[in-house]
């Protein structure tokens, strides 16, 4: 690899990682979103995967295929638990509930002994390069993309524009809205997982409300018509601070102003466009 | 016409002037820093940057290092890891800076010293003060006297000046930089062998501190050892004197009620509260005075601990610059090691493990009538 390349690679290392991190993140708030939830808990299911993994690194010797697995299952258990009795109500509880999972996992990560309390863990060892995580968000773009043009995708879309409709026309709500929440947290558990294993630092304040948000708004600016928004959303909202750091104090007010005109002048996100779907009149 | 001659003439002048400079004045040896110049935290981060700056401009004026003027390349972290680290790679790839100043904060430097340490490039933080810091690798220094070095010499003073035997505590238990400095008080109050009473904690944004304080003070203590920002120090200094505990119950501050801020937010609640500090704005050693008449010429106010660390820090490093055998990283690290400094905190050299050697220059500060004064 010539230098001038390996030099540009090494310093926008973290970047180019954030990158693929951050469009998992958004994919798993694609996922909620596209049923028509709204879940805050997509920064405490990534903060349940990264402890999780990260311990997991620290202490035992477990493959790491084997530990993103946990990473994975652990913030599914999670979403079952909280899904089970929120799921059934609507309006903004998984919102709300969701919410009160960030805040006790931020709690219980601060007073605990063993997650290193308000000081983290550090000393993560680097094992997501970026072939893992962008082979992760590859194989997880790919697969939501296929379920969205697919039968599964069309119901999806049903339950979000018109929820009786749809319970109307023999779509299974529950285990649609279920199977979505779970799979989120898995997505943003994985997510988790390799920010961990790729900035071998992590602390209980990262996984908070701001967090929360910040996914959120991946999706919500990119457009929730299909996976590639929240990943164009993610893309974005990702750069933009860093292409802006020539403007030094300007920055954060010329990245608002960014976002203020693309949220006012593109109410359906970046990529407002939906996906064919298989057996769809064009 | 006539009347625009001069302008002419005062304009070629001009072009005159500022060509020869440039041509004249080698390239700059950029250095880069890594500071916190906005959000909440922004405050340590500019006191940094302009102990950095008035250093420059001395060192420049003295002939610069290395026969070129020496520039600092700022990055702002915001406060953030990511963007510390970021920042660290963008100077250490692109700008190929050959030292790092900073970054602001412990949390910063846990996440932004091993990059530098894989890269072999110095960083030098002036006020990281956790433990722990200097263990990332062999490229991490730092000016700053850590916890481990001040908490222990204030309750030693407290112990044989003022006879304080039993003690309560109180951290806040949220906070990276809060927490880590009650670790140490944990352990230098076991090997000081005072007797502590109880262990209370509270949230950084809690503004209530009746339930812990009305606790501690059925027990009687001697006095109250505090771990806690400047916000949340005042806070409980008022607290306690609201609450009425007598006023010969002493505060013992961390780093973090070192702030001129606290006495601005408790006033009179703050007398008798001793903190412990590497530096203070009223020494009166030569160095320290013209430092602060060259500080508060130049941005108008007085310097805090930080500018002053800051200030000593970019001395350190432009004699390093200059003495290394070249420009890089094992030779400037080398060259660290061995550097002897004479600066507004004293004498100043660093142990093999890349700490201040000399502690001697721990100050236990004393709050007397809204001021502090070193404690007698």
């Amino acid at each position: 690899m010539p230098a001038a390349l390996d030099d540009f690679l090494w310093t926008y290392q973290s970047l180019i990682a954030s990158l693929g991190v951050n469009g998992l993140l958004a994919l798993s708030m694609y996922v909620v979103l596209a049923i028509g939830q709204l879940s805050l808990g997509q920064a405490a299911f990534m903060g349940v995967g990264a402890y999780a993994s990260a311990l997991l690194s620290l202490h035992t010797g477990l493959p790491f295929p084997l530990e993103l697995a946990a990473a994975m299952l652990i913030p599914a258990a999670f979403a079952l638990a909280i899904g089970a009795p929120t799921l059934r109500l609507s309006g903004v509880y998984l919102a709300l509930a969701t919410i009160g999972l960030g805040e006790l996992l931020r709690i219980f990560l601060i007073q605990s002994d063993f997650t290193g309390g308000a000081l983290g863990l550090s000393g993560i060892p680097a094992k997501a390069g970026f072939t893992l995580i962008y082979g992760c968000l590859a194989a997880a773009t790919l697969a939501l993309m296929l379920i969205t043009r697919s039968r599964i995708g069309r119901a999806m879309e049903a339950i979000r524009e018109d929820e009786t409709a749809a319970a109307v026309s023999g779509v299974d709500l529950p285990r649609y809205k279920m199977t979505a929440l779970v799979v989120s947290a898995m997505l943003a558990g994985l997510a988790g997982a390799l920010n961990a294993h790729a900035s071998s630092f992590i602390g209980p304040n990262d996984y908070g409300f701001d967090a929360a948000v910040t996914i959120l708004s991946y999706a919500l600016l990119g457009g929730v018509g299909s996976p590639f928004g929240s990943l164009a959303g993610a893309l974005v909202l990702t750069l933009l601070p860093e292409i802006l750091r020539p403007l030094q104090d300007f920055r954060l007010v010329v990245n608002g102003a960014i976002i203020v005109v693309a949220v006012l002048y593109m109410p359906h996100g970046l990529i407002p466009w939906r996906p064919l779907r298989i057996g769809a009149r064009p | 016409m006539n009347l625009f001659r001069p302008i002419l003439r005062t304009l070629f002048a001009a072009a005159f002037v500022t060509s020869a400079g440039f041509s004249h004045a080698a390239d700059p040896l950029t250095i880069g820093a890594i500071e916190i110049l906005s959000g909440p935290n922004a405050k340590y981060g500019v006191a940094i940057k302009q102990g950095f700056d008035l250093g420059v401009e001395e060192i420049n004026a003295a002939g610069g290092v290395r026969g070129a003027p020496l520039a600092i390349a700022y990055e702002d972290s915001a406060g953030s890891k990511e963007q510390a680290i970021n920042a660290a790679r963008q100077l250490i790839g692109r700008a190929k800076v050959p030292l790092l100043l900073g970054p602001t904060l412990s949390t910063e430097m846990f996440a932004v010293g091993p990059i530098a340490n894989q890269r072999q490039t110095p960083i030098i933080g002036t006020s990281t003060t956790a433990i722990g810091v200097t263990d990332i690798g062999p490229f991490v220094f730092r000016t700053s006297l850590p916890e481990a070095d001040v908490i222990p010499g204030t309750l030693r003073a407290a112990r044989d000046k003022l006879g304080v035997k039993k003690v309560a505590v109180l951290y806040g238990r949220d906070d990276a930089f809060t927490k880590s400095a009650y670790d140490v008080m944990k352990t230098a109050l076991a090997d000081l062998g005072f007797e502590v009473l109880t262990t209370e904690t509270f949230g950084a944004k809690d503004t209530d501190f009746s339930a812990q304080l009305t606790k501690i003070a059925s027990l009687h203590p001697d006095a109250i050892v505090i771990s806690a920002l400047a916000d949340a120090g005042a806070g409980i200094l008022l607290a306690k004197q609201a609450l009425g505990l007598p006023q010969n119950v002493r505060a013992i501050g961390g780093n973090g009620m070192n702030s001129p801020k606290v006495l601005e937010i408790a006033g009179p609640a703050a007398d008798g509260l001793l903190v412990g500090s590497p530096w203070f704005v009223g020494k009166s050693d030569p160095l320290n005075v013209k430092f602060i008449e060259a500080y508060r010429a130049k941005y108008g106010s007085d310097p805090d601990q930080f500018a002053a660390q800051a200030y000593d820090t970019i001395k350190i490093a432009a004699r390093a610059l200059n003495e290394a055998r070249d420009l890089s990283g094992d030779a400037i690290r080398d060259a660290l090691l061995k550097t002897k400094f004479e600066g507004v905190m004293g004498a100043f050299a660093f142990t093999p493990d890349r700490s201040p050697a000399v502690v001697s220059g721990v100050l236990v500060l004393e709050v007397a009538g809204g001021k502090f004064a070193i404690l007698k």
